[in-house]
């Protein structure tokens, strides 16, 4: 306890050195929790946002219908597996989804489309595609042989509202599947190869034009916690018609988001590896310092019969004092930081239009959680307590009278 | 060092030896295996298979050609999709069908996608000639099949070509029938085969009944067509090939 005292004052001898160091540990942390609470935070909003706009958190679809979609995999009595999963608590929402790659053509133009068969009401619940309606209306449950499309291949098809396009594809009988749509919506998500090539009919419809008789092609799922998913899927698949389908997590529908995540988390991990080391060397030298200007005052008190352990335990305690006090100031602006941008969010700039491509939303929210907090901190907590150890560690091949003399 | 004189010498002969080939015999057989095939105009009714592992479905199809370019075609059978038809004028390709009394042009972007969800492409059957004009052709191999002279054909892209091939190798009789055709994709990599099979007699030619189109990478995927009417240098006009020809339902009957 004395030792603590002692080395409480001895920090506050050079008040100067001591705040700077405390300040450049502080700094440090208060980067850290708010560095990665931004990052999780533009995590969670990426697959929020990809899930939201297409995949749902988990799918169920005909075997081998990811791996290669095929109009004749589908899913038969949907609504038996559609009560099967909405016994499931964790469950948000369920969609049921069909779909078919066909000729879409206008007044003048044609081009590929994909065109999805969606329950409105339903749908309204998992995806936000009925709020990135720009012009006219999203398909309602009364709708017949209307359709809603993106805006860039409307843009393509100079197609708008109230304007008839054709549809020629194949139905799941591999009959000739062909429709005339009256377009009664744009939507615009902003990720332009979704924008492109995308057109929503009401299930109901696209069962009558794809010859789908009462199937579909997906159910999807959306849980209120996106942590819930891993353990959803794995419920859903102990289903009784489950079994025989393929239950897929958001991490396998869309292998390039968690990729791309995963590789923005290593960059990261190496700028924090950086930040730290920057860090141990400002610790380290404040360390090297202090004993190189401290080397008398140790001789003295060695010479007056400290041990040289003693010494070497008062050192590591005033870093540890340090430390202790900047992990603290650090981790307090760090959540403050974090919590204000939490609430007005940060605006993404020019790059906004870019980050749109992938299915970043406009404005990034950063999410303050237990792990990024506690990660940075306990960091730079072990990183300084080892480099103060490197210097400290000298202190006992000291020579008192050498110490004295110098 | 003599090797390597030796090694320069033998690539030297065969550059020389396969530029020799290139001469115009390679391209008058493919010539005259193609106009042999379509003759100056035909008429046709075909079933057509698809066959899938779990799945198979047969049309009857009604079909007129003339020239090198030309093409109309009706699905006659089944029932449901009875009346849809295909144009084919020059490259250019329109689908009709008559629920909704439409005929589209196709894309340019589309014509690599299944003709009526066969393995045949659209672009198999808009620019199945264009092997005449955007491909330099080699006979790369004679045989003895059956008391006949087989050549095989190495037909490799020229630059710049707009084809989705870039090697095709076919194989053609000494008496001009096409026995095989192969498609090499943009790395030579096999894609699919379209082999013909049961030559009979049509009209006073000797012809493959049964085409058979296979995608080389999956088992027990192919779509066959086996001819049931075949007439050649039949009297067609030319009006036959135009967008109101192929929305008339006069064709089906």
């Amino acid at each position: 306890m004395n030792d603590l005292l002692l080395a409480w004052r001895n920090i506050w001898r050079n008040p100067r050195r001591s705040i700077l160091t405390t300040l450049a540990i502080a700094f440090a942390t208060a980067l850290l929790v708010f560095m990665l609470s931004f990052q999780f935070g533009a995590y969670d909003d990426m697959i929020d946002s990809s899930v939201r706009l297409s995949t749902g958190h988990v799918q169920i679809v005909a075997p081998g219908y990811h791996q290669r979609p095929e109009m004749r995999k589908v899913i038969d009595n949907p609504e038996e597996l559609l009560q099967e999963a909405t016994m499931l608590s964790t469950v948000d929402a369920v969609s049921l989804r069909s779909e078919a790659f066909v000729l879409a053509s206008g007044e003048k133009r044609s081009r590929g489309v994909m065109v999805t068969g969606v329950a409105p009401h339903h749908e309204s619940k998992i995806s936000s595609v009925p709020q990135q309606i720009k012009k006219g209306r999203y398909l309602t449950e009364g709708d017949g042989a209307a359709g809603v499309i993106g805006a860039l291949a409307a843009q393509h098809l100079q197609l708008d509202i109230g304007d008839e396009c054709v549809l020629l594809g194949s139905g799941r009988d591999g009959s000739i599947a062909a429709a005339v749509i009256e377009i009664v919506g744009i939507f615009k998500s902003g990720v332009d190869e979704f924008d492109r090539s995308i057109m929503q009919l009401p299930l109901a419809e696209f069962d009558t034009i794809f010859s789908m008789e009462g199937a579909v092609h997906r159910l999807i799922f959306t849980f209120a916690h996106l942590s819930d998913s891993q353990a959803g899927a794995a419920q859903l698949r102990q289903g009784e018609r489950a079994r025989k389908l393929q239950v897929l997590t958001w991490e396998e529908l869309t292998p390039g988001l968690k990729q791309s995540i995963e590789l923005d988390l290593i960059s990261g991990i190496i700028m924090y590896f950086i930040l730290v080391i920057v860090v141990a060397f400002s610790i380290l030298n404040t360390f090297f310092m202090a004993i190189f200007e401290r080397k008398k005052e140790f001789g003295v008190l060695m010479s007056i019969g400290m041990k040289p352990r003693r010494l070497v335990v008062l050192m590591l305690l005033e870093s540890f004092s340090m430390t202790t006090v900047g992990l603290v100031l650090g981790i307090l602006c760090g959540i403050i930081i974090t919590l204000v941008a939490a609430r007005y969010g940060i605006s993404m700039g020019d790059s906004a239009e870019f980050m749109a491509q992938y299915g970043m939303p406009e404005r990034l929210y950063p999410k303050l959680t237990l792990l990024s907090v506690m990660v940075g901190p306990l960091l730079i907590f072990v990183v300084t307590l080892l480099t103060a150890l490197i210097p400290v560690l000298r202190i006992p091949s000291l020579r008192p009278v050498e110490a004295l003399r110098s | 060092m003599r090797r390597i004189a030796v090694a320069s010498f033998v690539v030297f002969l065969m550059l020389s030896s396969k530029s020799q080939a290139a001469d115009g015999e390679a391209l008058v057989l493919v010539q005259k295996a193609f106009d042999y095939w379509r003759g100056l105009s035909s008429y046709s009714e075909f079933s057509m298979t698809i066959h899938r592992p779990d799945f198979e479905r047969t049309m009857i199809l009604r079909g007129w050609t003339k020239g090198r370019s030309d093409g109309l075609f009706y699905v006659l059978q089944p029932p449901k999709d009875m009346g849809n038809g295909s144009l084919k004028k020059g490259r250019q390709m329109w689908s009709y069908n008559p629920k909704i009394n439409r005929a589209i042009k196709l894309p340019p972007s589309m014509m690599s996608q299944s003709w009526m969800g066969s393995d045949f492409s659209n672009d198999d059957l808009a620019k199945s000639d264009s092997i005449l004009d955007d491909y330099d052709h080699a006979v790369v191999e004679r045989e003895m099949v059956d008391g006949h002279q087989v050549f095989t054909v190495e037909s490799i892209a020229k630059e710049d070509a707009p084809v989705v091939w870039g090697k095709q190798i076919l194989r053609v009789r000494d008496d001009f029938i096409l026995l095989s055709e192969q498609f090499f994709d943009e790395d030579m990599e096999l894609v699919k085969e379209m082999t013909a099979e049961d030559l009979v007699e049509f009209s006073g030619r000797i012809f493959p009944k049964i085409w058979t189109m296979r995608r080389v990478d999956e088992r027990d995927r192919f779509t066959r067509l086996e001819y049931h009417i075949l007439e050649f240098d039949i009297d067609i006009e030319d009006r036959l090939f135009t967008l109101a020809s192929l929305k008339s339902k006069k064709r089906l009957q």
